[in-house]
């Protein structure tokens, strides 16, 4: 029996043993094909999932490597059944493959003739194929190349997409390395990324993914279409291109909610494009209208399922997908590998961290005691009522003053779900407060002036969750949050991994009223923290030390 | 002369090793002791110890057997010589013939006999007859072929009324037979016509397409399945576009049985097979293709299985120990209980019931009577044994046990899928419950395990590299080895491999070192390998901030029991990941545990330091711990007056009743309300007793339950011991018989042959029956029929027919030829 640093469960799970002396080897190797689910502190976890084993077939990987690291670095017996539904799962993929036939156009081809049968035969796809050519060759109507893919995934046989991509127009974009270098795994994510021709790249947050989509666009060197969450990411990634690319200001157009430019490369916020009018998207002109040669998904886990038709779509253009987590909570992961692409590039946050690209952060959750009359009231109150009076206690704002004296001098940020709140709490505090009803402008400003040091402490609300950059924020308090999802709370502390620049650790606290429901919701946010490696204490309001 | 006595008198002569051999292949013969030779003759001829002897056959020795059966008669005691067998046995020599025949006699399924009278016998040639009951034993299609046209004339009377029709018709279109005008004449000439390969293939010849591949399905078994069976053939109104069953049927090639079955009359079948009763003979087992997988992922399975079937047997015993398992009103355990189970396991159902039953069959959960539960006996000597003895234990018990564990699950056969109501799902067999008892489970068990190794043997894979064995291949070679046997194999050799797999005995396919180890009764081996590849128990965990702590391998059973209290398990396979939370914890102190306890158990298991977070949720969850708490108490003491209070619990005239302040205002009593009161006013105090139940005092019934106990193993026995063999011949050796007296079983055994004899020619016999009064009278009748104890007669004298047990038949003589 080996002494590896892997223990393969019979439940899909891989347990690998971080401080084994060869737990980075064997990290490297299953990174491949395995989804990393936990990774605290001494035991971290990886799942098996045809997702991810496909993934890994797209990559070249084919099953005797797996099960050949799976059995190497083992230290105990590897369950036999795994062993078997890997193999049958890896022998899937790649069985069907979309081609381009001189003759025919779009073909699916396949070896295997009972599969291809089985295929055609299925209800939902008959539709989509044209006429058979032979026993193992069949049309498909070039419109549904998309659709194809998607419910040959849901079959369980994903095609392996050989058939190209068109070229695009054009348009010469080249890296401005002038006084920075891409690092070395934002290169490998794009060569990865153009070797396999479309797929998503899994960075953590604030490890440069702008970098990894820049990258992309000069190897591309076309007309480039990128897909943003909202219109203040939309300014930050045209900030980050005229920096870091040749691209000029009329070269980058913006089409968002106000301003509508089409330019050689346009930012498009998702929002927009899935504004209905009439039953119809009226923007779809914009992504289907134009010879774009890549588009670029930002925040792929937050892609909404309109784009996801429009994408069926766009097969034959290059896609990158750019994420910090391929973990959606509404499941459609497969979706994403179907219509985007495979997983091209992965590192692990504690990799990424440990290499000096982002800040490590320190996680404290402050349990707070209601006060009594608060008990009662909670206790006494309509179960959809709970959250929210648990949430916004008064105790709460007392201890945000109390903290902020404690790091006074920091930029600080204090993140909350409920306006009543972060409005009082921005009084108190004589802060500005960014909701929803704050105009792109002002928040624009708001924004330029925390991160130039100006402003010190900022309230912030959901809205400004995702994609904005404050690279100077080295303190964050969430006083609520929307019952539990681990996604918000990975985002939110990817918003203090920038690394600082006098390398001080970031400092990220969560005020929790004991004995709640905002307890068990912090629990379940927590966990996945924890999970993620990230030291996490917990201490009660009264042991926070006075400013 | 009777094949009984026949018999007898060869035995007698034989020496005294062929008699222990035959012993000992045949040990049903002995068992109980023979008082002669004539009882062993007439034992050796009985029909279920006859049954037990063909099972042991293999397919040349059947085939031989089947064709010496359709050659010879032994009511005519016309017999045959293993040259006449050559010809009826294609690709058979005389050199291959003899040691089968040898064998046979040796078993005493067939006997030296003369010479059938017509022929000429100059080489002295031997020749031979079996015994009488093979007819029944063999069934009504030996080797495959159907019976004969003046048979199925005799036996099927729609077919008997339409024969002579079709044989009118076939000679009316022009065919080569003869006309014929009783059914009889008719049969005689449809086998006629039909006596040769030459003219079965003339027939044919003008056969529509697609007859010959149906014909070829009736090649190794006589009868079919057709739809509407008894349809109108007819050869005169025969289409151009016939079908070829329409086709047969006209010509009296299928015979119709029922509404959907028919027989391929002997005549044809055996044209078919060019003449010959046996078409492919070979003394060479038939050699599988087998794959290969590589020893290192063989013994990766098997070592994965049986860790893993130990931790599961183990979690098993822990959930019974927690909750025993509820039986149902019919038996055996419900879907529900099992559901529960499975779930605290974290396994499939299936799965589940296959280690429940494992773990009940080794002895490791009794059901206790007196509640209706499986339980875990008291004091299991299993949970103490390393662990490799706990995997022999669990394997010996399985090698042993009549039940067929994977049996469960599966639809029961019968009325369940006859008729089933609406709404109610056909019943499958519950865990635990008799419907997956199979009497002859171990033998068939170690029947498999042997051909498993026999094949493993042959193949003789390259080095690093074992055969692959799967279902097939074993039934391929069951059916060669043991085809008699082999039918009750099929629906139990799936589910024994599978569970073969579960133990660790085959892995990947391949049969392991340590299944071969088992499969040669060499245990000792087994253990010794298994201990080298188990890996060893260790004794820490690994403790995370996100409240999990990680084994990292196989935990000893102590140290998992009282993690299990602090902690709930997650996941499935050699790690045990646990993890806790405020329930977990709770659970723990409410067990009588605290915080600083709980916190040095886990110093002292830990690897690493316990995590701030763990460290808070104990010291949390155990300061609001117990800020309200439940206990038990006879009776208590309440005043308003707490000086009164004070002064009642420092008084030691109170001492006896144990009191305790559990509140300024009340004490608790460990007497009982009225003793309390009885003692306070011994005091002088005037208590006033509120209304409160007595106390009721249950018993709870124990009932001395057995301790799971090892099972041992031993191989089923196929040979009796040596003394009883030795006791034995000593006995046939010393008591002789004055010829011709036949006693006992013996003699029943002569009349039933007697009997079955003149049914099937039709001859009146002689018999001395005993009337309702105990007289004796000698009786001349026609036997008609025998069977279940009863024999039917039509008795000529009195023009009737009747009915007469044989018990009270004294003896059977054939009737003397009537013409004397």
């Amino acid at each position: 029996m080996s002494d590896g640093p892997l223990i393969v469960q019979s439940d899909k799970t891989i347990l690998l043993e971080v401080d084994h002396e060869l737990a980075t080897e064997a990290r490297h190797a299953i990174a491949a094909f395995a989804e990393l689910e936990r990774a605290p502190e001494h035991v971290h976890s990886y799942r098996l999932t045809p997702l991810g084993l496909w993934n890994a077939r797209a990559a070249g990987l084919d099953a005797e490597r797996v099960l050949d690291t799976l059995l190497r670095y083992s230290r105990f017996p590897v369950p036999h059944s795994l062993l078997i539904d890997i193999e049958e799962t890896m022998s899937r993929y790649g069985r069907l493959r979309l081609e381009k036939d001189p003759q025919h156009g779009l073909v699916m081809r396949t070896n295997d003739y009972p599969v291809l049968e089985e295929v055609i035969r299925a209800k939902k796809i008959a539709p989509l194929l044209g006429p058979r050519i032979d026993g193992e060759t069949v049309v498909v109507h070039s419109s549904q190349r998309g659709q194809l893919k998607q419910l040959l995934l849901k079959l369980g046989w994903p095609a392996e997409d050989l058939a190209g991509y068109v070229d695009g127009t054009p348009h010469l974009i080249a890296l401005n390395e002038d006084g920075w270098h891409l690092r070395p795994y934002q290169k490998l994510a794009t060569e990865n990324f153009w070797a396999g021709g479309s797929g998503v790249v899994v960075l953590p947050c604030g490890a440069g993914k702008t970098l990894v989509g820049a990258a992309a666009m000069a190897t591309s060197s076309t007309t480039t279409l990128i897909l943003v969450t909202n219109t203040v990411a939309a300014r930050q990634w045209k900030d980050e291109l005229l920096k870091r690319t040749s691209l000029t200001e009329d070269e980058i157009g913006e089409y968002s909610g106000a301003v509508k430019e089409v330019r050689p490369v346009t930012i498009a916020t998702y929002q927009v494009l899935t504004t209905k009018r009439g039953g119809l998207y009226p923007h779809l002109e914009l992504v289907d209208g134009h010879d774009w040669g890549l588009i670029i998904y930002d925040e792929v886990h937050l892609l909404p399922a309109p784009i996801f038709r429009m994408t069926a779509d766009l097969q034959a253009r290059r896609r990158l997908g750019l994420t910090a987590t391929l973990v959606r909570e509404d499941g459609r992961e497969g979706e994403v590998f179907s219509l985007i692409g495979p997983k091209r590039y992965d590192a692990p946050w504690k990799d990424i961290e440990a290499q000096g690209y982002i800040a490590p952060a320190d996680c404290v959750e402050v349990r707070v005691d209601l006060p009594r009359d608060e008990r009662v009231a909670y206790a006494m109150a309509e179960d959809a009522d709970k959250y929210r009076l648990c949430a916004t206690s008064e105790t709460k704002t007392h201890l945000v003053e109390q903290l902020v004296a404690l790091h006074q001098g920091e930029q600080l940020l204090v993140i909350g779900q409920y306006i009543d709140q972060l409005d009082e709490i921005g009084e108190r505090l004589d802060a500005p407060v960014i909701k929803g009803d704050t105009t792109v402008k002002v928040r624009q400003k708001l924004f330029d002036a925390f991160r130039a040091g100006e402003i010190k402490t900022l309230v912030v609300s959901k809205v400004a969750n995702f994609s904005i950059d404050l690279p100077e924020a080295s303190v964050a308090i969430q006083v609520s949050g929307s019952f539990g999802s681990r996604q918000e709370e990975a985002q939110r502390l990817g918003r203090l991994l920038r690394p600082k620049q006098d390398g001080r650790a970031a400092r990220f606290y969560s005020l929790v009223a004991r004995d709640t429901l905002d307890q068990d919701f912090a629990a379940k946010r927590q966990r996945f923290l924890a999970e993620q490696g990230y030291a996490y204490r917990i201490m009660d309001a009264k042991d926070v030390p006075a400013g | 002369m009777s094949l009984i006595r026949a018999l007898s008198k060869e035995l007698e002569a034989r020496s005294d090793d062929s008699l222990r051999a035959l012993f000992a292949a045949r040990p049903d013969l002995i068992s109980p002791v023979v008082p002669d030779f004539a009882a062993l003759a007439a034992r050796a001829s009985a029909r279920v110890s006859v049954q037990r002897a063909l099972e042991r056959l293999n397919k040349p020795e059947m085939q031989v057997l089947e064709t010496l059966h359709l050659c010879t008669n032994t009511d005519t005691g016309h017999s045959v010589s293993a040259a006449g067998l050559k010809k009826c046995i294609n690709g058979a020599t005389l050199a291959a013939l003899e040691p089968i025949l040898n064998r046979l006699q040796e078993l005493a399924l067939i006997h030296r006999a003369d010479p059938p009278g017509t022929v000429h016998n100059p080489g002295r040639q031997r020749f031979y007859l079996p015994v009488g009951s093979l007819k029944d034993v063999i069934g009504i299609y030996p080797a495959g072929l159907g019976r004969s046209y003046t048979e199925l004339v005799r036996l099927q009377p729609a077919f008997a009324q339409r024969v002579v029709n079709l044989v009118a018709e076939l000679h009316q279109s022009g065919a080569n037979i003869l006309a014929a005008t009783t059914p009889m004449d008719a049969a005689l000439a449809l086998q006629r016509w039909t006596s040769t390969p030459e003219s079965l293939q003339h027939i044919l010849s003008e056969a529509p397409a697609r007859t010959r591949p149906l014909l070829n399905k009736f090649g190794s078994w006589a009868m079919g399945a057709v739809p509407q069976a008894q349809r109108k053939a007819s050869v005169l109104h025969e289409g151009r576009d016939v079908g070829p069953v329409d086709w047969l049927l006209a010509r009296g090639l299928l015979v119709p049985l029922d509404a959907g079955h028919v027989e391929l009359p002997h005549s044809v079948g055996l044209s078919l097979r060019g003449g010959a009763i046996v078409d492919h003979f070979t003394l060479k087992p038939p050699v599988p293709e087998l794959g290969h997988t590589s020893a290192a992922l063989r013994r990766n399975a098997a070592m994965g299985a049986i860790a893993e079937v130990l931790r599961l047997v183990g979690e098993l015993l822990h959930a019974v120990r927690e909750q025993p398992l509820a039986t149902l009103r019919s038996g055996g355990v419900g879907v529900r209980e099992l559901k529960r189970l499975a779930d605290s396991l974290r396994l499939g159902l299936s799965e589940t019931a296959l280690i429940l039953e494992i773990s009940a069959l080794s002895g490791l959960l009794r059901l206790d009577v007196d509640s209706s539960t499986w339980v875990q006996p008291p004091s299991l000597e299993w949970l103490t044994l390393p662990r490799q003895e706990q995997w022999l234990w669990l394997v010996n018990a399985w090698l042993a046990s009549e039940r067929a564990p994977s049996l469960v699950g599966q639809t029961l056969p019968g009325p369940a899928t006859a008729a089933p109501r609406s709404g109610s799902a056909a019943s499958s067999i519950n865990a635990l419950s008799a419907e997956a008892q199979r009497p002859d489970a171990p033998l068939v068990r170690k029947r498999i395990l042997e051909i498993l190794e026999e094949l493993t043997v042959e193949a003789e894979a390259p080095d690093g590299k074992a055969p692959v064995l799967n279902a097939e291949t074993v039934m391929e070679r069951a059916e060669w080895s043991q085809p008699r046997m082999s039918r009750r194999f099929s629906s139990l050799v799936r589910g024994i491999l599978h569970e073969a797999e579960l133990l660790g005995l085959m892995g990947s396919g391949a049969l392991t070192q340590l299944g071969s180890a088992i499969a040669t009764e060499q245990p000792d081996l087994a253990l010794s390998i298994l201990g080298e590849h188990l890996p060893a128990a260790v004794n820490h965990v690994l403790l995370q901030a996100d409240l999990t702590a990680v084994a990292p391998g196989y935990l000893a059973p102590e140290l998992s029991e009282k993690l299990l209290l602090l902690a709930d398990a997650e996941g499935q396979g050699p790690a045990t990941i646990f993890r806790f939370s405020g329930d977990s914890i709770r659970r723990a102190l409410d067990a009588g545990q605290d915080a600083e306890s709980i916190l040095a158990f886990l110093r002292a298991h830990s690897a690493t330091d316990v995590p701030q977070p763990l460290r808070y949720l104990i010291k949390d969850i155990a300061s609001r711990h117990g800020r309200l708490r439940v206990a038990s108490s006879p009776s208590f003491i309440q005043s308003d007056d707490e000086s009164a209070i004070s002064e009642l619990v420092r008084d030691p005239g109170a001492a006896s009743l144990g009191l305790v302040r559990i509140a300024p205002t009340v004490l608790t009593s460990a007497a009982s309300p009225r003793e309390t009161a009885r003692v306070l006013r011994e005091l002088g105090l005037s208590p006033a007793v509120q209304e409160a139940e007595t106390a009721v005092v249950r018993y709870k019934r124990t009932t001395a339950m057995a301790a799971g106990v090892r099972p041992v193993y031993t191989a089923p026995r196929t040979a009796p011991p040596d003394e009883d063999v030795d006791a034995q011949l000593a006995l046939l050796r010393h008591h002789r018989t004055v010829h011709g007296e036949v006693t006992g079983e013996a003699a029943t055994q002569l009349g039933l042959e007697t009997l079955q004899r003149a049914i099937r020619l039709k001859q009146a016999v002689t018999m001395n029956v005993v009337d309702g009064l105990g007289n004796s009278n000698t009786e001349t009748v026609v036997p008609v029929s025998v069977s279940g104890g009863r024999v039917r007669v039509f008795d000529a004298a009195r023009d009737t027919e009747r009915v007469l047990s044989i018990h009270r038949i004294i003896d059977v003589e054939p009737a003397g030829d009537p013409s004397k």
